[in-house]
């Protein structure tokens, strides 16, 4: 066992982890998060990403103890004016809910990588292609990140 | 401010229904930020984890349980097997909807490979799952069955005799039976059995297999069961509350009061989540072992958990020489696995309208559903009428090209209209398949020549209907309180797994009581508050919660009337409820509700309740003609047309448009509904051209979500249109019905007929994988 400090949506946790331990089973029993879920165990349906330094892990997969000092965001943890739970919310992109933190987190990493670009859905879709909504939300999520792409797009010609 | 307080012009109010409004989903901001609670996500404090032994074998006796091992390894609590629990509740561990046959733990027989035989109780989840590897089971075999000749040949028998369980109104008329796999057994006879046919008479008959597949909602199965001096509590994972309540109340032989059941919102369920899941288990271990369990299982646990039945239907179907319908036909089988769950019910659910929606003269139906050596099937979003649309909708399809009649056209006038007398016997109300059909005939724009490119990519056109009946009888019941400042609490058993009810309720009390968006919550189904409620299964929550609720805000209504005209002295039928209060019609007074009841009780924080009941009644199955005149309360209409592309080169299917239409009578949330239409086709398209659940001898071979396909967003239809029907229902809550399963039902045999629209095959068995298309046209010879 050994204590390592996580930092999660900018606050630090000091975490006891064996080597075995995942970081999903970690961040919900000793940090509290629960926006990561367990659907599948074996990186398959995306319920349990995370974005670590800004990259997208499936946390089911990943070894608690290699994500020392790195910065880990959840979709819980996004700011309340954040623009992509903003699109997701307006073109109702949820049923169940259960698996859409994910597709949050994808979204964010997509635009992050691609700034200022204009997406085409081939791009979203391969994407988030790693991400299953068993309820078929597909349509609202599809319409929620070109959305949020379109805002994203025309603020940052605004500025230039 | 009183009624009669001086003239007052009414407040200037916001006069938009609640009813048909699009309301956004409650919680939707916190479903997408992550923060809402699912059943897992809540503490349970210092516990004991629960892993299982399974089954390896199919079908086998039990020699010996040796838990020595595992009881002795560091961590382990207790180790509990099926002996163990029939020694301390008896009997009453065999539990079941429909047959009380299923243990929670296997005592002496094992029936499925993946079956319970022995729980770990330990401290933690790792030291459970390592510990089952311990213990030693040795096995005599049985003969396996493991499919339905194997059942229908009847040699080895699965159970040695059958005991209905009789949970349900619907269910009585079962009986026990032995020497049998065939559980039951279900006709329908209208006409003439064998009815003499004109030489002119045209015959299309084909037989048709939709395998096993899996509901998989994101959210696994999940329970805790604690006990509390003398009452059980569970948390657990389910669309039925209600029923849970119930089997643990026969299960430890305790009052329904000693026994708590509380669900969160779930992440999904489709049916599987009904009924016994991992409820059982958790309570009589619960109950044994005086702890608390906690039950989490793996995703290929849940696998093992239940299935959409696998069905082989021979279906036939002769029409006159100018295409009127002279006889139909259909042999089902049901595929129920190991243990019948709510098999039974749905033979006869499904096989009552496995003819199709349409006129016959001859009617001849029989539906039987058959023990097998697999993981026990259960409720599949559809409930089996998928199954055998396939067939009527491929029969009618092919006869229609046979006939060199449009397939739309040739369904359109064969189809049952409004005040038809279907052939088991009820008539058809408030089913609009023609406007259906026109929807989504229309929206893939199905009369306009289509471009048919030679090459690689061949391109067609497919078309289905489909038809289902809501369970009946059933019940529900609604507490309705209103707060003091306005707002109300719903106290329902209806379960909202992401089709909506929390939403959609709350606007069927706001459209009574003139509320807002938002001032209407509904209360998590606790049994310990929440009234009894059947199932939120079959697309009846919307109908039967709808019309409990309706009826519950109606009182409320009322009952704030009396308030006002007594605390006044004001006559009652001067009175109304509007968006601003109760107005005194004839001063034009106004007095909102947080004052009325402020006023009334002189408190602030103050409650009124009201309470309402809505029961369905049935006319059972005619021990021989099968007929009811009242087989169900109503009717679900829809259909649904494919456009493809078909890989002459791969046998890829490319969906270009679906359409996907349902008769809802009235959408009391359009976007909702569209969204549960759009859900339930790609739900359906997944079942049709992707999902199988793969055995071998018995072992499920694909149980993980690397091996077993589900579609992501790259999957998609280029367009997918839902078509939305209002032919309100009379009895409907504002005319409403249900939309759950309607879009699931028609898409399979529309994309098979699209198929054999672009190059020219007729498919019957599902999936429509690449594999078995590029097989069809090979043997064809399509070139």
């Amino acid at each position: 066992m050994s204590r390592i400090t996580l930092t999660v949506n900018g606050r630090a946790h000091a975490v006891d982890v064996g080597d075995d331990d995942l970081l999903l089973d970690v961040l919900r029993q000793q940090v509290g998060i629960t926006s990561a879920r367990e659907g599948c165990g074996v990186g398959a349906c995306g319920a349990c990403t995370v974005l670590v330094d800004g990259h997208s892990v499936s946390s089911c997969l990943a070894r608690a103890i290699r994500y020392e000092g790195r910065s880990i965001q959840t979709a819980d943890g996004l700011p309340a004016d954040d623009d992509v739970v903003d699109a997701f919310v307006e073109c109702g992109a949820m049923q169940c809910g259960y698996c859409i933190p994910g597709f949050v987190l994808m979204t964010h990493e997509l635009l992050d990588d691609n700034p200022g670009a204009e997406l085409d859905a081939a791009q979203v879709n391969a994407h988030l292609e790693g991400n299953l909504c068993r309820c078929g939300s597909y349509p609202q999520i599809s319409r929620a990140v070109e959305t949020v792409a379109i805002r994203r797009a025309a603020a940052c010609q605004h500025r230039s | 401010m009183s009624l009669d307080e001086g003239l007052q012009l009414p407040p200037v109010v916001d006069e938009v229904a609640a009813v048909g409004a699009r309301w956004g989903r409650t919680n939707g901001r916190a479903k997408v930020r992550g923060e809402i609670i699912y059943a897992a996500d809540r503490a349970v404090g210092v516990c004991a984890h629960v892993a299982v032994h399974r089954s390896t074998r199919p079908h086998a006796r039990l020699l010996s349980v040796d838990v020595t091992q595992a009881a002795q390894a560091p961590g382990v609590l207790a180790v509990v097997t099926g002996a163990d629990l029939h020694a301390a509740l008896g009997d009453r561990i065999f539990t079941g909807p429909a047959f009380a046959d299923q243990p929670p733990l296997a005592v002496d027989v094992v029936r499925y490979v993946g079956e319970p035989v022995v729980a770990v109780l330990a401290i933690d989840l790792a030291t459970a799952r390592s510990a089952v590897d311990l213990v030693d089971v040795q096995y005599e075999d049985l003969d396996p069955v493991y499919d339905i000749e194997a059942a229908l040949a009847g040699t080895n028998f699965i159970h040695a005799e059958l005991k209905p369980s009789a949970v349900f109104g619907d269910l009585r008329h079962l009986h026990g039976v032995s020497g049998t796999n065939v559980l039951y057994d279900f006709h329908l006879l209208t006409g003439d059995a064998e009815p003499e046919l004109p030489p002119t008479a045209l015959t299309v008959e084909n037989s048709f297999w939709s395998p096993p597949v899996h509901h998989v909602p994101i959210e696994l199965p999940y329970t805790v069961a604690s006990v509390e001096g003398d009452r059980l509590e569970i948390l657990t994972t389910t669309q039925t509350p209600s029923y849970v309540r119930q089997m643990a109340s026969d299960l430890l032989d305790i009052p329904l009061n000693r026994v708590r059941v509380r669900t969160d919102r779930l992440g999904g369920g489709f049916g599987s989540k009904m009924y016994d899941r991992l409820e059982p288990l958790a309570a009589a271990l619960a109950w044994t072992q005086r702890t608390t369990v906690r039950i989490a299982v793996t995703r290929e646990e849940a696998f093992e958990l239940t299935a959409r039945h696998g069905v082989a239907i021979s279906g036939s179907i002769s029409v006159d020489e100018d295409g009127n319908f002279l006889a139909s036909a259909a042999d089902v089988v049901y595929d129920t696995g190991a243990y019948a769950d709510i098999g039974p019910r749905m033979t006869g659910k499904s096989g009552f309208v496995s003819l199709g929606p349409y006129r016959t003269e001859n009617a001849k139906v029989r539906a039987r559903c058959v023990y097998t050596n697999k993981p026990s099937a259960g409720a599949f979003r559809g409930f089996g009428v998928p199954q055998v649309t396939l067939s009527h909708e491929s029969l009618v399809d092919d006869l229609a090209r046979a006939r060199g009649e449009d397939p739309a056209d040739f369904r359109r006038r064969n189809l049952w209209r409004e005040g038809d007398l279907g052939y088991m016997g009820t008539k058809i109300h408030s089913a609009d398949f023609i406007r259906c059909l026109d929807g989504v005939t229309e929206a893939v724009d199905w009369y306009a020549p289509l471009e048919r490119p030679n090459g690689r990519w061949r391109r067609g056109r497919g078309v289905a209907v489909g038809v289902k009946a809501v369970l009946t009888p059933t019940i529900s019941n609604a507490v309705l309180q209103l707060n003091q400042d306005g707002s109300a609490s719903l106290m329902i058993s209806t379960v909202d797994m992401g089709q909506g009810s929390d939403t959609m309720m709350p606007q069927i009390v706001a459209e009574v009581l003139y509320l807002d968006e938002g001032q209407v919550r509904v209360v998590s189904p606790d049994t310990d508050v929440t009234p009894y409620d059947t199932i939120t299964a079959g697309s009846r929550s919307t109908y039967h919660t709808g019309n409990a609720v309706r009826a519950a805000a109606e009182k409320m209504r009322e009952e704030l009337l009396d308030i006002a005209a007594s605390r006044n002295g004001v006559r009652r039928q001067d009175l109304k409820l509007t968006a601003g209060g109760v107005m005194n019609t004839s001063t034009q007074a106004m007095t909102s509700i947080a004052d009325l009841v402020h006023e009334h009780f002189g408190a602030r924080g103050t409650t009124l309740s009201t309470t309402s009941n809505f029961t369905t009644t049935w006319e059972p199955y005619d021990p021989v003609t099968g007929h009811s005149s009242k087989v169900t309360e109503h009717w679900f209409a829809g259909a649904a047309a494919a456009q493809i592309l078909v890989d002459r080169l791969t046998g890829r299917i490319h969906v270009e448009h679906l359409a996907v239409a349902g008769d809802v009578g009235r959408a009391i949330n359009p976007a909702l509904v569209e969204q549960q239409l759009e859900g339930a086709a790609i739900m359906g398209m997944s079942i049709a051209m992707y999902e199988e659940l793969v055995f071998d001898h018995g072992q499920m071979l694909n149980a993980t979500l690397l091996d077993y396909p589900l579609p992501s967003l790259l999957d998609m239809p280029d367009r997918l249109t839902p078509v939305i029907v209002e032919n309100p229902h009379r009895t409907g809550p504002f005319g409403a019905k249900g939309v759950g399963e309607t879009g699931l039902i028609p898409i399979a045999p529309a994309i098979a007929n699209a198929i054999r629209d672009a190059v020219g095959v007729r498919i019957t068995q599902l999936p429509l994988s690449p594999e078995r298309v590029l097989g069809a046209m090979d043997e064809a010879g399509v070139s």
